[in-house]
């Protein structure tokens, strides 16, 4: 506890030192690295000390307003929000001790100010305890990104900006709405007095749906999640890496928080387990479908963020489902499984966007058609990249496996014991799921294969080097954690498993026998060393075979077979190659987004509405208030002009006036 | 015991797969009233590729020298785990049948990746293709197995195969109906005519493997016959299970290994048969066929669902 207020104390010195040291820009980049380095270093000691005692603890502070005591809970729910965000934000300082340098001229101390306001608002969003405090830090860590997105003062980048801005707001409107109601029903904003009382089956409700629906404008699910590919390439790729690898999940975390905890005392309904079982299902497809459609490297991995918030929503949605059909096992097992994927999405996502932004760094480029061959220039890179790209695409024995395989899981569990339209929900699930993962290696293959493999299709992808030593350790760090959070998975699970027990106040699950994951309610096991072991052996000892074996020597100088034409880099396989496939067999899928984007521009289009309403109504304003009382003044004005006539003798004739009327009051008051 | 089972057959698999392809090779020339090669012609291939130069382009990297033994090892793997003699599965941790799922996802990154780094037009093209069958073929593949994990309770290939084998199935139909959608799914994995999309001769050149040679070449050839092999095991070790050795004694395996090479046999034989009276299908057409599987798929969960 006393950790956490130090980080953030930490981050608020040293943003306000980077914003006092702007005129020096270099230095200004130093101390706010190096603040941020340090808060976010001791933020995940909190985190994990929350993550191990997972029971809970917190203070209270009186503040100048009665109603909002500044109180502050760390448990298990948000300590592990807070190890997942600050293990990132710990990566993307480090990496901008060298990244920031292509910002140089843009305001380096704006930057080291944003973003360790965002990060340490982010961190306080998650640990609050009072829905007042939680509105206003969730509303500063909404701003302080905003600015991050727009800093390069780019037409896309404002544009992107401005949709994330709506959006950020219509998802703050339906919190803060939800949040009233639930003051109003209890008298007090304090989250400890939400937890306690029984809103009812209807005003619960409609109090989760406003929280589903806010929560999910910031967590980029769909339909909500157009901003989320045009906001956040835009910002500063370590940004980028903390907004989709982090940021987002506080929209998760939200609808965790407002379904299991805060309407704890009102019971979970199966419809919102359903609910969230759904458009978990159509994010992930739709998300991974529409990347595949992307030719920009950000863009896709932005993309990619909605599908994997699907495969977050998966989770919980079928823990939902288990609490409320009454099978406190499976739902310990889903939400864990769902918890798992906020760890690992937040890891490996966070790992591409720095790879991306390493590959934009020393291109100067984001799109992926002029890339190729860089695994020849920046092999750290490369080999980082390739890392993330089979932890993210579900690759066994990798992080993403294990909580798909979770997820996997406790659908095949949910489904035994559920009523036959449940069963259908989550068969529908289940297959979502399974096209989702084989998009997902697609996707990847393209995203490395296009950039990193065959041979370099400009000038650019030809003079890459590989990137200063900070920015590697960056992503070398990432990497290390995403294989580690994988092979060492029987080790992680079961420490979630204690977190989402903590959160649904159940016991605790058996996920892991010694080496083994294991499912106890079908009793599935699996185990992600003994396949991290095999498959080394097993691929080790054909290669060797082949050096014992093979005779005819080895030779790579030759150009690709080319018909018999000579060999122009125009020929191979690039993105669009990819994209017009995909499009072609997957063509309803492209058919929605045009409807959504429709529908965002509808937004848009009524923000702007609202805007030349407001601009209008504010001419109004003025036309009948300010001018009236302004024409009102200036023709008084003219009237005095009259009875100053500029001769001496009037005015005495006013004064001796003046002292008659004084006189004759005098006398009345008498 | 069960690793001596386990190694025998990876064993087996490496040693029996070029003779499952070169007889499907001999049948393709009988029905074409040819003399054709002989049944062991793929292992004097796979002898002459390793005394051959290994080449690869000059843009490729470590992924186009790697994926051979990447997509070999994998297969070895898989080869333990999937109950192949045995009614268990010889290493249990690994008979999970999302494990293999993801672990087929594993060598088809590495498959097409490879295709894009060599840098050839006509592999990249081949690449891309394997990539989206996969994407047809997995919902279904999924569905089916779905329906057998709700049935049979369980996500254990041998536990599956098991209550199969007893008839003790809640949903009998919804299984049936399940069966023949996961063996069509599995056809279209195998890569044979009509669905020869990937490695596609006479349209791409062979593919991903266009740009390999020699001992490459040869490994990676040995790893497509064993994908093959691996993917008709999995059908029969979860919808035809019986003759499988249910005790770990000498005289049980070897009946269990005469057994799983009977149905092997059949199954290929028929496999081929089906392959040499078809015409490819075109590319662009093939999500009608898989369509197809998935409401095939989709019909026996209704059936499951209903408990039927």
């Amino acid at each position: 506890m006393d950790l956490l207020l130090i980080s953030v104390f930490v981050s608020v010195v040293g943003a306000v030192l980077s914003l006092l040291l702007s005129k020096k820009e270099d230095t200004a980049k130093k101390v706010a690295c190096f603040f941020g380095t340090i808060a976010s270093a001791i933020a995940v000691i909190a985190g994990v000390g929350a993550v191990l005692d997972p029971a809970g603890v917190s203070v209270s502070f009186a503040t100048p307003f009665s109603f909002a005591d500044f109180s502050i809970m760390l448990n298990g729910l948000n300590g592990l929000l807070l190890v997942a965000i600050n293990i990132l934000g710990f990566a993307a300082w480090i990496y901008g001790i060298s990244y920031f340098d292509e910002y140089t001229g843009m305001g380096l101390g704006a930057i080291g100010f944003f973003m360790n306001a965002f990060i340490a608002s982010m961190n306080l969003v998650l640990t609050v305890d009072n829905a007042f405090w939680f509105l206003v830090f969730f509303e500063l860590m909404s701003l302080s990104s905003y600015f991050l997105v727009i800093i390069e003062q780019k037409p896309a980048s404002i544009r992107g900006g401005f949709l994330y801005l709506v959006m950020a707001h219509i998802g703050f409107m339906g919190i803060m709405i939800g949040f009233l109601i639930m003051a109003a029903q209890t008298g007090s904003f304090e989250f400890a007095t939400f937890r306690a009382h029984d809103f009812g089956p209807i005003l619960g409700s409609v109090c989760f749906v406003l929280a589903f629906v806010g929560f999910g404008c910031k967590a980029g699910m769909f339909p909500f999640h157009s901003w989320l590919p045009q906001a956040h390439p835009a910002a500063p790729s370590n940004v980028s890496a903390l907004m989709s690898g982090g940021m987002i999940k506080i929209g998760v975390f939200g609808i965790v928080k407002v379904g299991l905890d805060l309407l704890a005392a009102t019971g979970v309904q199966l419809w919102w387990g359903l609910l969230i079982l759904v458009i978990g299902a159509l994010s992930s497809v739709l998300g991974v479908a529409y990347a595949l459609g992307e030719h920009d490297i950000k863009k896709l991995l932005a993309y990619h963020s909605v599908e994997n918030i699907g495969i977050i929503l998966l989770g919980v949605g079928i823990g939902f489902m288990g609490l409320a059909l009454n099978q406190p096992v499976i739902a310990g097992l889903a939400l864990m499984a769902g918890l798992y994927h906020v760890l690992n999405h937040a890891m490996f996502k966070g790992l591409l966007f720095l790879g991306a932004g390493s590959v934009l760094y020393t291109t100067g480029s984001r799109n992926m058609e002029i890339m190729g061959g860089l695994v020849h220039a920046m092999p750290v890179t490369a080999m980082c990249f390739l890392i993330g790209s089979l932890a993210i695409s579900a690759i066994p024995p990798l992080n993403g496996f294990v909580s798909e395989w979770f997820i996997y899981q406790s659908m095949f569990s949910i489904a035994g014991v559920a009523t036959v339209a449940v069963k259908f929900f989550v068969a529908f699930a289940a297959v979502s799921l399974a096209i989702t993962g084989a998009l997902a290696v697609t996707c990847f293959v393209k995203a490395y294969g296009v950039t990193f493999l065959g041979s370099p299709r400009s000038e650019a992808a030809k003079q890459a080097r590989e990137v200063p030593a900070p920015m590697r350790f960056g992503m070398v760090v990432l990497a290390v954690i995403c294989v580690l959070l994988g092979i060492g998975a029987p080790w992680v699970a079961p420490v979630m498993q204690g977190v989402a027990a903590s959160i649904l106040s159940a016991s605790t699950v058996v996920v892991a026998e010694g080496a083994t994951l294991v499912n106890p309610v079908l009793g599935s096991a699996i185990s992600t060393p003994l396949v991290a072991i095999l498959l080394i052996a097993c691929v080790l000892l054909p290669m060797a075979a082949k050096q014992v074996l093979a005779h005819g020597g080895e030779a790579s100088d030759r150009d690709p077979w080319a018909c018999g034409y000579a060999l122009d880099p125009g020929m191979p396989v690039i993105a669009t190659t990819f994209a017009t496939e995909v499009k072609h067999f997957l063509r309803p899928i492209y058919a929605a987004r045009t409807a959504v984007v429709a529908k965002k521009d509808a937004f848009v289009s009524g923000f702007n509405a609202l805007v030349r309403g407001a601009g209008k109504a504010e001419g109004f304003a003025d036309k009948y208030l300010v001018d009236t009382v302004a024409s009102f003044v200036s023709w008084l004005g003219q009237k005095a002009q009259r009875i100053e006539g500029g001769n001496f003798r009037v005015y005495i004739v006013y004064i001796v006036a003046a002292l008659v009327f004084f006189l004759v009051l005098a006398v009345l008051v008498k | 015991m069960e690793i001596i089972v386990a190694i025998l057959q990876a064993l087996l698999l490496v040693l029996l797969a070029p003779l499952f392809s070169g007889t499907s090779r001999w049948l393709r020339a009988k029905m074409h009233t040819r003399r054709g090669p002989s049944i062991f012609q793929d292992y004097y291939d796979i002898a002459k590729l390793f005394k051959r130069q290994d080449v690869h382009p000059a843009c490729s990297s470590f992924v186009h020298t790697w994926m051979p033994a990447i997509f070999l090892g994998t297969m070895l793997l898989l080869a333990m785990g999937i109950p192949m003699f045995t009614a268990a599965s010889p290493i249990p941790l690994l008979g999970d049948i999302i494990l293999v799922l993801y672990l087929l996802a594993l060598t088809r990154f590495f498959f097409s990746l490879s295709a894009i780094d060599s840098g050839d037009a006509y592999a990249g093209h081949g690449g891309v293709r394997e990539l989206i069958v996969g994407v047809l073929v997995e919902p279904s593949m999924m569905l089916a197995l779905f329906v057998m994990g709700l049935t049979c309770g369980t996500t254990s290939i041998a536990v599956m195969g098991q209550s199969v084998a007893d008839l003790s199935v809640a949903a009998p139909v919804g299984v049936i109906v399940a069966a023949i959608a996961f063996f069509l799914a599995c056809y279209v994995e195998l890569g044979k005519l009509p669905f020869d999309l990937a490695e596609a001769e006479q349209e791409l050149q062979e593919g991903p493997l266009s740009e390999y040679s020699g001992p490459s070449l040869a490994m990676a050839k040995m790893a497509l016959s064993m994908k093959q092999t691996i993917i008709i095991a999995w059908f029969i070790a979860i919808f035809l299970p019986w003759g499988a050795a249910t005790e770990l004694t000498v005289p049980a395996i070897l009946l269990g290994i005469l057994f799983f090479l009977i149905k092997m046999a059949v199954i290929f034989f028929l496999c081929s048969v089906f392959e040499n009276v078809v015409s490819r299908v075109r590319y662009k057409l093939v999500g009608r066929q898989t369509w197809c599987i998935v409401a095939l798929a989709a019909f026996a969960f209704v059936l499951c669902a209903l408990g039927l």
